[in-house]
Parts: C-alpha cells; structure tokens; sequence
C-alpha cells in the first residue's frame, strides 16, 4: 500500500496529541464501560425469555434473555446454586437476578446471573418438582403401600366435577360394561381456586360414608394450571389417608400428577379408569360366555376318545372270535399248501440238477480211458509182484524145501522127521528127497 | 348364590373338565353342574345395573345420598 502524499496544507504538528487528546488502550476504556455499568445498574431484576441456551462443559450456562425489542447475553456460572438450573430452556420464561458487567476481552456487557426464577408454566413445574420431592421423601408414593384394587368392586365412590367431561366418560364406559355397580358421587370442583380443598374434603367425605370398595379421583383433559389442584399438596394428603384404595385419572396419558403418584392405582384417562375398575366383570362376560363352549368342547372330546377306545376293544373283541379262529386255521392251510407245493418245486428242481451233475460226468468218464488206466495199474502191480516173489532170491541160488504130504515150507532141520518125504524147489526144477535119522 | 361365587364355581367346573382322568359320569355330572352356573351367572348378569347417587352434607352435617341426573342423552 502506497504512503498517501502529504496535502500542501499540512504544517506539520504545531501542538502535541497529548495536549489536545486524552487517549485511552482499549483495556482502559472497557474497564471504564465495565466500571460505570457496574456502579450505575448493579444489581437488577430482568423479565425475559430465554434463547440460544449453550451448557458447556464447565457447568456454566450461557444464554441470551430477550424480549419483543432487545437482548441482553446472560451468563450462569457452575459456583451459582440455583434449584432451576435443569430446567432452564430455550422459550422458557424466566425472571433474573444478577449483576450488569462487562466481559472485557469481547467487549461485551452481559448479566451474571445469581438467581432464577422460571414464569408461566415453568414456574408450576417447579412448584411441581418440589412437591413430588418432598412427598417422595415422605414415602407417599411408596411402591410397597399401594394396595390391590377389589377383584369385583359393587359400590365406588366417585370424585369429580358433576358436569365435566370425564364423569360422562367413565358412566358411559361403565354403562357399556354393564356390571352390577353402585356409584356414589362426591362433587368437587375439578380446577380453580379452591378445587385443590374440595377435592381433598369429597375425598374424606367418602372415607367418612365408608362401605365403599373404591375411590376414583379423576378429571378430563386440559391445560397444565386446568389440572392443576391435582398437583396440590391437600389433594396428595387426602389420598394417602384415604383407607379406601383410590384410582387417580387425571387429563391424558401424557400427564402426571401428583394425585397419580400418590394413587393406589394411576389411570392415564377417564375411561381408562373405568375399563380397570370394570375389567374383572368385563373378564366374567366374556368367561361365562366362552364356558359352555369350553365345557361342550370337553364332553366332546371325552365322547369321541371313549367311542375311539370302545371301537379298538371291539377290534380286539373280533379277532377272538372262533369264526376268527376258524379263518386263521384256513388261512394257515393255505400258507402250508403253498409251502408245500413251493418244497416239491425246489425238491424237483435240486434233483435235476443233480442228474444233470451225474451224466456231465458220465460223459467224461469214456471205457477206453478208465481201460488204459486200468493196464497200467495192472503193470505197476505185476513189477511190484516179481519183486515179492521167490524167483530172484531161487537165481541167486537159494531153495525151497518143502513137506511133500502137507505142501509147507521147513524152516527148522530139527522139526524134521526121519523118513519125511521133502520136495526143493531149485532156480530150475525140484528135486525129491527123503530125510535121514 | 351372589354372581362372583358362582362364577368362581364355574371357573373351578371348567378347570376340573380338563382333566381326562375324570371318569365319565363325573364328566357328565360336571357338565350339567357348569350349565347350571352359566345359567345363573347369565341371569346375574343379565339383571346388573348402574346406579348413581350424589352424595352430599346436609346443613346438619349429616351425609345423605339423593338421585343424581347425568346432563347428557
């Protein structure tokens, strides 16, 4: 950037800055802002309603409070013991206190704020949260005091606006569920001033009538402050010092009162509430409806198991009957018959083939054969013979002597008598002899 | 005999017929006992009723009870 050229009219600085301006740092002016902010305003009150929330991590809670015209940047630090701290919100409605300051380092004036009170309904939901808790504390709401409601409750106590919508809603449930039930009103107004003590006196009124199975508190939809006396501590008392088990509905599902909590029984409407106390006798049609069938269904099925175990025994029965006997033995004959007829078969057929056996081997044993075999066995029994017989031992020169009257071999010189007629036989020839004393 | 007894008895009936041990007289005498009930519960029902009273303290103190008139129908 090029220096800008200096106008004929400049003189120079013919006084010093100094004598003429008072110049402050930044640091200087924004502690005199923050100074003069803190000593004029200090400490204030503010109405708005709360924007752009940011919770750090910190713990403190950084918002800005506005209205129709303005803003102001609000600051909660973590060290600030404010009970509304959860509940603050975007579109919360809030009065503060705090101190007016300046944030030096943004140059910014903010409100560091020491207490908080929430407007319109968050004021009620805190008033709402103190109570629960404190009830709570008390073991009003105690899970181990709830008490079961009557199975077939006959006469009821009812507590409600005669001419709201949820007596209309409960009557017309009730009525379409027909039990044989007695219901004794207890009017109390249901919202505005004083509704809260009504509520809590037609609750004892009923407690002191007594002879009643239940108690139902209850009341239609509508705003958060319309269903507000049900979040009232008279109501929350009457309730746990009812001796009669109370059934609370109180607006829509959605809501919570602190009637419900201390209840015996919570409804989330009106007609919940009556579909609950009514549910056993609802139950009881829909039982001694379905009975006879359930029953007809039994006999039934009896009927049919015996007449299925009455046909088996007569099976059984059947086939112990002589004519069965009978038949068996027929049947019997048959089957031999057919055995029979089935071993002559194979019998027939096992002799063929072993004819058939027999002439293969006929056939293979020709006369010629079994002849020439024959020879040469006869050839080996003629070789084996001269070997056994006499004529080679007689060739080499031995003989036989033998008894002419008896035709025996003489083994023994000393067995022979004098006179015996001998016979030797030679290799050729026999000579004759008679022995000598 | 008051509706809830009866119903009680014949929940008791139908419960018992489930059995198959039951011998069949028994069954059939069951049978006969549950349509009796069903009647009288029939009839219990049939004869129920909605009555509504308005509970209120009279300038002695005293609570009485007088008709109440729903607005609607």
């Amino acid at each position: 950037m090029s220096k800008p050229a200096k106008s004929q009219w400049d003189f120079g600085e013919l006084f010093s800055p100094a004598e003429i301006r008072k110049v402050l740092s930044v640091s200087e002016l924004t502690g005199s802002v923050r100074a003069l902010l803190e000593k004029q305003i200090g400490t204030v009150w503010v109405s708005g309603e709360i924007t752009n929330l940011r919770a750090q991590s910190s713990g403190h809670i950084y918002f800005t409070l506005k209205d129709a015209g303005a803003q102001l940047s609000c600051v909660l630090f973590s060290r600030e013991i404010v009970a509304q701290r959860d509940l603050l919100a975007d579109g919360q409605k809030v009065l503060l206190q705090g101190e007016v300051t300046v944030y030096e380092a943004r140059g910014q004036y903010q409100l560091i704020v020491r207490d908080v009170e929430l407007q319109g309904v968050g004021a009620l939901q805190v008033a709402f949260e103190k109570l629960k808790q404190k009830l709570a504390a008390e073991g009003l709401f105690a899970a181990e005091r709830k008490r079961a409601l009557p199975k077939f409750p006959a006469r009821i106590g009812l507590v409600t606006s005669p001419t709201g919508a949820a007596i209309r809603d409960v009557l017309h449930v009730v009525q379409r569920r027909n039990p044989a039930l007695e219901i004794i009103l207890a009017p109390a107004r249901v919202q505005g001033q004083g509704a809260a003590l009504e509520i809590a006196a037609a609750i004892r009124t009923l407690n002191d009538f007594g002879n009643l199975d239940l108690i139902l508190v209850t009341r239609g939809g509508g705003s958060l402050e319309d269903l507000w006396a049900f979040n009232e501590e008279p109501v929350a008392r009457a309730i746990f010092e009812s001796a009669i088990p109370v059934v609370s509905a109180v607006g829509h599902e959605i809501d919570f009162t602190i009637a419900d909590f201390v209840a015996d029984v919570r409804a989330a409407t009106p007609s919940v509430a009556a579909e609950i106390i009514t549910e056993n006798v609802f139950a009881s049609h829909e039982l001694v409806g379905d009975a006879m069938n359930l029953m007809q269904l039994r006999v039934r099925r009896r009927m049919r198991i015996e007449t299925e175990n009455f046909e088996s025994l007569a099976g059984r029965l059947v086939r112990l009957h002589p004519r069965r006997k009978l038949d068996d033995s027929l049947q019997r004959l048959d089957d031999l018959q057919f055995g029979l007829l089935r071993g002559l078969k194979t019998a027939a057929r096992s002799r063929q083939l072993v004819l058939q056996n027999l002439a293969g081997r006929f056939l293979r044993a020709k006369p010629s054969q079994i002849l020439k075999a024959r020879q040469e066995v006869l050839k080996q029994l003629e070789k084996r013979l001269n070997l056994l017989g006499p004529e080679q031992v007689l060739a080499r020169g031995y003989s036989i002597t033998t008894d002419v009257a008896s035709g025996k071999v003489l083994r023994d010189a000393a067995k022979i008598k004098a006179g015996q007629k001998l016979k030797t036989r030679l290799a050729k020839g026999e000579v004759f002899s008679t022995a000598q004393p | 005999m008051p509706f809830e007894e009866a119903l009680k008895k014949l929940e008791g009936v139908v419960e018992a017929m489930e059995s198959d041990d039951l011998p069949l007289e028994t069954l059939l005498a069951r049978y006969e006992e549950g349509a009796r009930l069903v009647k009288i519960c029939q009839e219990k029902l049939a004869e129920a009723e909605v009555k509504i009273q308005q509970l209120e303290k009279t300038a002695a103190g005293d609570l009485k009870l007088k008709s109440f008139e729903t607005s609607e129908e």
